[in-house]
């Protein structure tokens, strides 16, 4: 069974809260090449959470996704304010759109991060493309 | 420090950035993202390319940070960012080599609306958008 229309609004259980530390920032800072002095991560750094919101996506059996065979085509963040060390992240993944054609499928998820006292932090909106096994 | 108001035209670069394949290592143990597309060349062969390409994340990323220091030098901080677009056009090839592969991050203030600025990005390899409809809103 591949993914389709009718998953829309599918919404996986929340991740394990993922404890925010000044080392994962600092190496993420240098991945970057970010420069700025104060004690925010980067922007993107989100990410690093959103991806582990992705994993159950893609553990999902019903929806047969292999992440080898998925192209991300564009990436959308809205924050409130930046991610720092100290943060306690929830992450929770929503489908949005999905279009099946041909053999490929363009599908559109949403992660919501927001801190365990119920802070909401950032919204991640990813549209991937993925391609199907043959049958 | 006092922020300066953001206007129309404002902006930085373009600034050469160079992309190795040790940094595209980097950027998997700092991001968790080992899909050996962007390390192997073998994993790259298998997918009919000539060599492994940069994360797009780790392009966006990158970007960002010119963004994110040029900022700074108007007295804000990466918490005036509201948000951030980008479509993934064209791969970043990296193949493996000591000078890597350079790509050109510019950034303009396109509209400044209701206090937030809209700054388009242009991210290129050798003049070809990499990163489509870049733009990042920033809190004015």
């Amino acid at each position: 069974m591949p993914i389709t229309p009718e998953h829309v609004g599918r919404r996986y259980p929340v991740t394990k809260p993922y404890l925010v530390s000044q080392a994962k920032i600092d190496e993420f800072r240098m991945a970057v090449g970010d420069r700025t002095t104060g004690p925010q991560a980067p922007g993107t750094f989100a990410m690093v959470i959103g991806a582990l919101a992705w994993d159950g996506l893609f553990a999902d059996a019903e929806l047969g996704l292999g992440l080898h065979r998925t192209m991300h085509a564009d990436q959308r963040f809205a924050w409130s304010r930046q991610l720092r060390a100290g943060d306690e992240i929830n992450a929770v993944l929503v489908v949005d759109k999905v279009r099946n054609r041909g053999n490929v499928d363009m599908i559109t998820v949403t992660v919501e991060l927001s801190t365990t006292d119920g802070e909401q932090v950032c919204t991640a909106t990813s549209t991937l493309i993925h391609t199907r096994e043959e049958a | 420090m006092a922020r300066t108001p953001l206007t129309e035209g404002d902006g930085f670069g373009p600034v050469e950035v160079r992309v190795t394949r040790t940094d595209l290592v980097r950027y998997a143990g700092a991001s968790g993202d080992f899909n050996p597309i962007h390390h192997s060349d073998r994993a790259a062969r298998e997918l009919g390319l000539d060599t492994p390409i940069a994360h797009g994340m780790w392009t966006m990323g990158r970007a960002l940070s010119e963004v994110s220091a040029w900022l700074e030098s108007t007295g804000r901080t990466p918490d005036d960012l509201a948000g951030y677009f980008v479509r993934f056009t064209r791969p970043v090839p990296v193949p493996d080599t000591a000078e890597g592969t350079a790509i050109t991050i510019a950034g303009r203030v396109v509209t400044v609306v209701d206090d937030l600025a809209v700054v388009q990005l242009e991210v290129s390899l050798d003049d070809q958008t990499v990163l489509g409809n870049a733009k990042v809103e920033v809190r004015a």
